[in-house]
């Protein structure tokens, strides 16, 4: 390590001048912190004040820098450094003179939280190290998209369009998915009138001819390993031969299965043969081909036929799915178009609930069905029976108010897709973290949908082999403003597996699928985190002395980063990373850190501020506040002129996941009266962007009552919350009740 | 703003919401140039103007502070706010641009420590709060605007408050002698992300939006919800303050209409659902909720949410398009009249607070476009070979939820890159 | 009239709303309802409608042709436009209203009794006969149009507005004998008679 030197920075402007005594302070950093250089100014963030700076580290050596002004959240634009340096932001003005009130009788004690946080800052920085990019990465520059439907073949062509090479594995030996077994498709340019021809076969056409895509038929991934930039997948041919690639990144495309409508005898489904499902009806179609569509009975022309919206979906009945497919409101208007088209006297009747074509597309096409005299009814189906000339559909009309029975040629089942989003991990795993083997999903009993348990992916990651599912088997991601958040870092799902969709938004989908691959593998190229710290150079390393190959950093890691080695050691997988820090929080000997945040960044400011002892009267408890949504709440509780208690120490952490609970206990045993954690919501709707690591400091901290019971503390003293980025008045709140809780229980007897 | 750096490899995002926000962070992400110029002082666009997000009930702000985060962090990204393009000339992978800058009248110098603020007296309508609150002539437009740093309205130019605020700042950071900017660039492509605006619900003649208190639309609802909002996080009613317990929601107010917008705006099925749970969340058990609607377009997996508030039974579903509104002078109550088509029932209904489910327009009319583009009957734009490297994100290429406006704002930042990839390619 | 009735029975075969489209004025118009309400709602007579132009479109489109051709529903409709000016679909409901009532009269179906279709008749025989409405005959035979005594009461009630219009010379007595009339009486029956025929070879063409 070259020489540290520190530099810390004080501004006096923004009121700070005025209500805080910057010479006590700067003698603080001096003193206490170990500054080497101290320097006030006016106006920290002004051209002056920031070349000041630069000067110092340019020509005087500073290498690590407090400033101590404002937010870490403001000026981020003038307080950015480049080079070996390290930044710590001493929070004076939002952290202090605005969340106190600027009276007389207590200057004193703003003051004591001034000087806290000038100390902090320098111990923080005294225990960083300037990030490097990881050793390992990954250059490879090819993408794999698994699937060659609609979605997968887009992803293949816009990532091939943008320079980068491809490779499509397809189950099947044709490529065309879905949409490449219909007769048309609804229309995806205006006018939104009438069914078009399916994008799939200038796609293939598109493939074929693209040097920079090759495609595998017939073929499956039978092992990926990796991390982005250096993924290296087995792709195996029906045939029985086996290629090894390296990628980049990977698009799982894998596309949905049509629900089984033999679940549906109530439907008239197997009874009759004139009751088909939608995509039967496009094979009637192709066969038919512009010409007369004929049932499957008797061949007889149809001149009536009902379409019934919802089957077997939108439904809590078992083996229905639960949720709606989005696209059969539009698909069967397509459908009933085949018969209007060709001749508008064929009655086509659509039985619906809800009629969902939204958007202006969606809306267009749904006059022009109406347009060409399909009839739309709300109406709820009770059954399909088979009757003397066709199948009997029994209905309540819900607008006439009446039970209605109506024979029709033919009966077409809007049913729902079910996505091949490969085996549900989290089952597979189940309770027991250690499974050995994973085929146990099968059984798995209580669950509504059956969900395809061929893997698509077969990862050899330790924490399973596909994608973890979100919500009714689908890869979705949890957060609406980041769709393409999947749990698997480079990986990324797209088309109907992620949500059910129709083909626009499919190929939407898609396009912004291969956009995140090419992200992926740019940053394992320089070794930069993805999404949500996008360009965080740091990366967890481990002390492999200390390690006791517990296990918990490869378990409780949210993003599957972390394999074993032959060793049994944790294997980091840098470019899987997502630099939340959930495995520093997790390991119980604490040998995990980052350059730039360890145990011992935190720590140490946890350590380096002024305990008074207990007859001073004056407590000081430990807030840790996530980053992204706690500590900004503090911010603008302060810009609204909120206040909370002057004994609060406030310290942002990257995720509640990455608080060690030995912070808690040093805390606690260097004589703090409280500590108070605020994370994000946890749960089925959790909030937390690292998906886990809000619920396991939850779980963590419900440990702790253990350890204050040993230091004969109450459990009141240790508190953790969940706190949104609104919680603008809540979040003080909850520090002054950790203020009340220590004026009725008396301080911590731990004070030297 | 002296030296806007951009080439025919730079790519241009116009519009600063969720949709352009992403596009440019996605394409600055994978190492492109990208500036982002957005017409108002801030960033974050219409999300940062919502309470909740369905189906998660999480905040909008959440993912605004990862997304600035992003941006403070990223070195290709330039942010131009204040700006708006008046012209677009060339080609694909060599448009030249003229943007034009109004005076902020606040330059870099601003800590935004708010003493500007505190001198000045003149007040306006808060565009934030859609005029349902005031601020000051010098304002921070909301508490996470970026950049951090506050705005001198232009109509305070030339009075004596113009003055007090100068006065009033220590930092210089206040320059009277702004003027509007012109600029022209070179940019190799452009992601246009103008976003959508709330249908004018005046011109919803029969519901009387202009003529009765207690008829809000569902954007001034959100705004409601807001702690730091018109109403302190509650939902009162505009005529005499008093807690709007029973509260009727109407479903395509100005949507699937050829009066007003023909297309659906698809967000506002979801939207009322979502408002429907900041009842209870405001009052416990003690609320009514009413959704007058035509279909519920609660798509694909966001169905189960539907699902959910159906099962309240404080919730009522009537499928009827709303007649008319008349106000019940006694008591404020906004009657609503109609029938209820589900077997035939009249009804006039009073409730305490009526929310229109506003539709969705693009912000940009058809003739306000700077090049020639390719639009569709509902003004917006078509992903069409005749617009070059022009591409839509977002609600400027449909009515779009959050997660797909997301998704388009990705998915054109990749055909941005396209273009700028090949421009890098034939240059060697 | 009634084998005009089996005649489009039959052709149709239970395709009502094909036989709407094409006998009905704006009757096109028909499929494109989505089933708002709007109008039902919006009609200042709505109470009255046993069925609202709403659900007669949803009617039309599940075959109840006999529910609606002899339904006094579409006899309601006063013109006022309400339920156009506000439907989301622009569908001319007004038009489509009257032209269902037209069809039905002219399909025998219309019920026997209504009101407006007994005015609407009154009216156009008044007008008819002389090329001018005469506006005393037509309001005494409205007055008398139930029934003799009714006719004396309804005149006695009315009969300080029928003095009233004496005074101010609104109404004189003389248009009883004959009344006044337009120029060519013989010309303009034979303009309607020719308008009947066309109309007659229009439908028949069409029906």
């Amino acid at each position: 390590m070259a020489d540290m030197k520190i530099g810390a920075y004080i501004c006096k402007g923004c009121g700070l001048g005025e209500r805080l005594d910057c010479d006590e302070l700067a003698t603080i950093a001096k003193r206490d912190g170990k500054a080497q250089v101290v320097q006030q100014h006016d106006f920290l963030c002004s051209e002056d004040g920031v070349s000041m700076i630069r000067n110092d580290i340019d020509n005087e050596g500073v290498n690590r820098v407090v400033i101590a002004a404002c937010s870490r959240r403001a000026k981020t634009d003038a307080f950015n450094f480049d080079g070996e340096v390290c930044v710590a932001r001493a929070n004076l003005r939002e952290g202090v003179i605005w969340i106190r009130p600027d009276e007389d009788e207590f200057q004193e004690t703003t003051q004591e939280m001034a000087a806290d946080y000038v100390r902090m800052g320098c111990a923080e920085v005294k225990y960083q190290t300037p990030p490097h990019p990881a050793e390992e990465r990954g250059c490879h520059e090819a993408i794999l998209v698994v699937g060659g439907g609609v979605s997968g073949m887009t992803a293949a062509l816009e990532a091939a369009k943008a320079g980068y090479p491809v490779h499509i594995v397809e189950k099947e030996a044709q490529l065309g998915g879905a949409v490449g077994q219909m007769w048309k498709d609804i229309p995806m340019h205006s006018p939104y009138t009438d069914p078009v021809e399916p994008v799939t076969r200038r796609l293939i056409e598109e493939v074929e001819a693209n040097e920079r895509i090759t495609v595998h038929l017939s073929s499956r991934l039978t092992k990926t390993s990796g991390a982005p930039g250096r993924f290296s997948a087995d792709i195996s041919a029906e045939s029985g031969s086996t290629t090894t690639e390296n990628f980049g990144a990977i698009v799982m495309a894998s596309g949905a299965t049509p629900y089984d409508a033999s679940k549906l005898p109530e439907l008239g489904y197997g009874k009759s043969p004139d009751v088909v499902d939608r995509v039967e009806m496009e094979k009637l179609a192709i066969e038919a081909d512009g010409g007369p569509i004929k049932r499957p009975s008797d061949g007889k022309e149809v001149k009536k036929v009902t379409f019934i919206q919802c089957a077997g979906q939108r439904s809590e009945k078992e083996g229905h799915l639960p949720y709606c497919s989005g696209d059969c409101c539009l698909t069967s208007i397509k459908q009933a178009m085949y018969f209007k088209d060709r001749n508008p006297d064929i009655e086509t009747e659509v039985l619906f609930t809800d009629l969902r074509t939204p958007g202006a597309p969606g809306e267009d096409f749904y006059r022009s069905g109406q347009d060409k005299e399909v009839t739309f009814r709300k109406g709820v189906v009770s059954e399909v029976v088979a009757g003397s000339n066709g199948p009997v559909v029994k209905f309540k009309d819900l607008i006439l108010d009446e039970d209605v029975e109506e024979e029709a040629d033919l009966v077409v089942l809007a049913t729902g897709m079910v996505p091949n989003s490969g085996v549900d991990i989290e089952l597979a795993a189940g309770p027991n973290v250690e499974g050995e083997e994973e085929e146990a999903q099968t059984d798995s009993e209580g669950n509504a949908i059956e969900i395809p348990v061929e893997s698509v992916l077969n990862l050899t990651y330790r924490q399973g082999k596909d994608l973890p599912h979100l919500k009714y088997g689908f890869n979705d991601s949890h957060f609406i403003c980041f769709p393409y958040e999947t749990r698997r870092t480079g990986i990324y799902a797209s088309g109907p597996v992620r949500r059910p969709m129709d083909t626009p938004q499919a190929i939407e989908d898609a396009t912004g699928a291969a956009l995140k691959a090419i992200q992926a593998l740019e940053n394992a190229k320089l070794g930069r985190a993805a999404h949500p710290r996008s360009g965080d150079l740091s990366y967890p390393s481990f002390r492999k002395e200390g390690c006791t190959q517990c296990k918990r950093c490869t378990v409780e890691c949210p993003f599957g980063a972390i394999d074993e080695d032959e060793e049994r050691y944790p294997k980091f997988n840098e470019a899987r990373c997502r630099r939340c820090g959930t495995c520093m929080g997790a390991c119980p000997v604490r040998v995990i850190s980052f350059e730039n945040y360890s145990v011992d960044t935190v720590g140490q400011q946890i350590k380096n501020c002024d305990i008074p002892d207990e007859f001073d009267e004056k407590p000081r408890f430990l807030v840790l506040a996530c980053e992204n949504d706690a500590y900004p709440a503090l911010d603008m509780a302060a810009m609204q002129g909120n206040s909370y208690s002057q004994w609060a120490r406030v310290i942002p952490v990257r995720c509640l996941g990455s608080v060690n609970t030995i912070w808690i206990t040093d805390a606690l045993n260097s004589g703090y009266d409280g500590v108070v954690l605020m994370g994000c919501k946890k749960g089925d709707d959790y909030q937390c962007h690292f998906v886990k690591g809000s619920e396991m400091a939850h779980y963590r901290m419900s440990k702790i009552d253990d350890t204050l019971e040993q230091l004969n503390l109450e459990k009141e003293r240790v508190e953790t919350y969940e706190v949104a980025i609104t919680d603008i008045e809540r979040a003080p709140k909850l520090i002054n009740d950790m203020a009340e809780t220590i004026d009725k229980i008396g301080m911590s007897p731990f004070k030297f | 703003m002296s030296e806007v750096i951009a080439t025919n490899q730079t790519i241009l995002v116009v519009g600063g919401g969720i949709s352009g926000m992403t596009a440019a962070l996605e394409a600055a992400e994978c190492g492109k140039q990208v500036l982002l110029v957005e017409k108002n002082p801030t960033v974050g666009g219409r999300v940062s103007q919502l309470y909740k997000y369905f189906p998660k009930l999480c905040h909008p702000k959440c993912g605004l502070e990862i997304n600035l985060r992003r941006m403070k962090a990223n070195r290709n990204l330039r942010l131009m706010t204040l700006t708006e393009v008046t012209a677009v000339e060339g080609e694909a992978g060599n448009y030249s641009v003229t943007l034009k800058t109004s005076p902020r009248y606040v330059n870099d110098n601003c800590t935004a420590c708010g003493a500007c603020a505190d001198a000045v007296e003149a007040e306006f309508d808060d565009e934030h709060n859609y005029g349902l609150m005031k601020r000051k002539g010098a304002w921070l437009p909301f508490n996470q605007a970026y950049p951090f740093r506050y705005v001198l309205d232009p109509r305070i130019i030339g009075t004596p408050d113009a003055d007090k605020a100068k006065a009033a700042c220590k930092y210089d950071a206040i320059d009277l002698d702004m003027q509007e900017e012109e600029t022209t660039i070179t940019v190799g492509a452009i992601v246009w992300a103008t976003g959508w605006r709330p249908y004018d619900a005046g011109k919803i003649q029969p519901y009387g939006y202009d003529r009765f208190d207690n008829v809000i639309t569902s954007v001034e609802l959100e705004r409601m919800m807001d702690p730091h909002g018109p109403t302190g996080g509650k939902i009162l009613r505009p005529s005499d303050g008093k807690e709007a317990k029973d509260v009727a929601f109407i479903q395509c107010a100005g949507s699937r209409d050829k009066n007003h917008l023909k297309h659906c705006s698809r967000i506002c099925c979801m939207a009322s659902l979502k408002q429907a749970t900041y009842l209870p969340e405001q009052y416990g058990e003690d609320y009514k909720g009413t959704i007058y609607y035509i279909d519920i377009r609660a798509i694909d997996r966001l169905d189960d949410f539907y699902q959910n508030i159906q099962k309240d039974p404080n919730i009522k579903f009537v499928k009827s398009k709303v007649a008319s509104i008349t106000e019940d002078k006694e008591t404020g109550n906004p009657v609503l009249h109609g029938v209820d088509t589900e077997g035939y029932h009249r009804y006039s209904n009073p409730h305490d607070l009526v929310v229109l489910a506003i539709g969705m327009e693009p912000s940009v009319p058809a003739d306000g476009f700077p090049m020639e583009v390719v639009i569709n009957e509902e003004g917006f734009v078509e992903l069409d070979e005749k617009n070059g490297a022009f591409f839509a994100a977002g609600c400027s290429s449909d009515a779009l939820d959050v997660n797909r406006a997301v998704q388009s704002g990705t998915a054109s930042a990749l055909r941005a890159i396209q273009v700028v990839n090949r421009v890098a390619g034939a240059e060697g | 009239m009634s084998d005009y009735n089996q005649q489009m029975i039959e052709k149709y075969r239970g395709n009502f709303l094909k036989e709407v489209e094409a006998n009905v004025e704006e009757g096109d118009w028909v499929k494109m309802c989505m089933q708002c309400g709007v109008c039902s709602g919006s009609c200042p007579l709505g109470p009255h409608w046993e069925h609202p132009p709403q659900e007669i479109f949803m009617m039309i489109r599940a075959n109840k042709r006999e529910d609606i051709l002899s339904s006094s529903s579409m006899w309601m409709c006063t013109s006022c436009y309400n339920c156009i000016a506000r439907c989301p679909r622009g569908l001319p409901i007004t038009h489509i209203m009257h032209g269902l009532a037209t069809y039905a009269k002219r399909l025998g179906l219309a019920p026997k009794e209504q009101p407006t279709a007994k005015f609407a008749q009154l009216f156009w025989d008044n007008l008819t006969k002389t090329g001018r409405v005469n506006e005393l005959k037509l309001g005494l035979s409205l007055y008398f149009m139930n029934g003799f005594g009714e006719g004396i009461k309804t005149a006695l009630k009315m009969k300080d507005v029928g003095l009233g219009m004496l005074k101010t010379k609104r109404m004189t007595p003389m248009e009883m004998l004959g009344g006044h009339k337009c120029k060519d009486v013989k010309g303009l029956q034979a303009m309607l008679k020719k308008a009947e025929e066309l109309e007659e070879a229009r439908i028949g063409k069409r029906g």
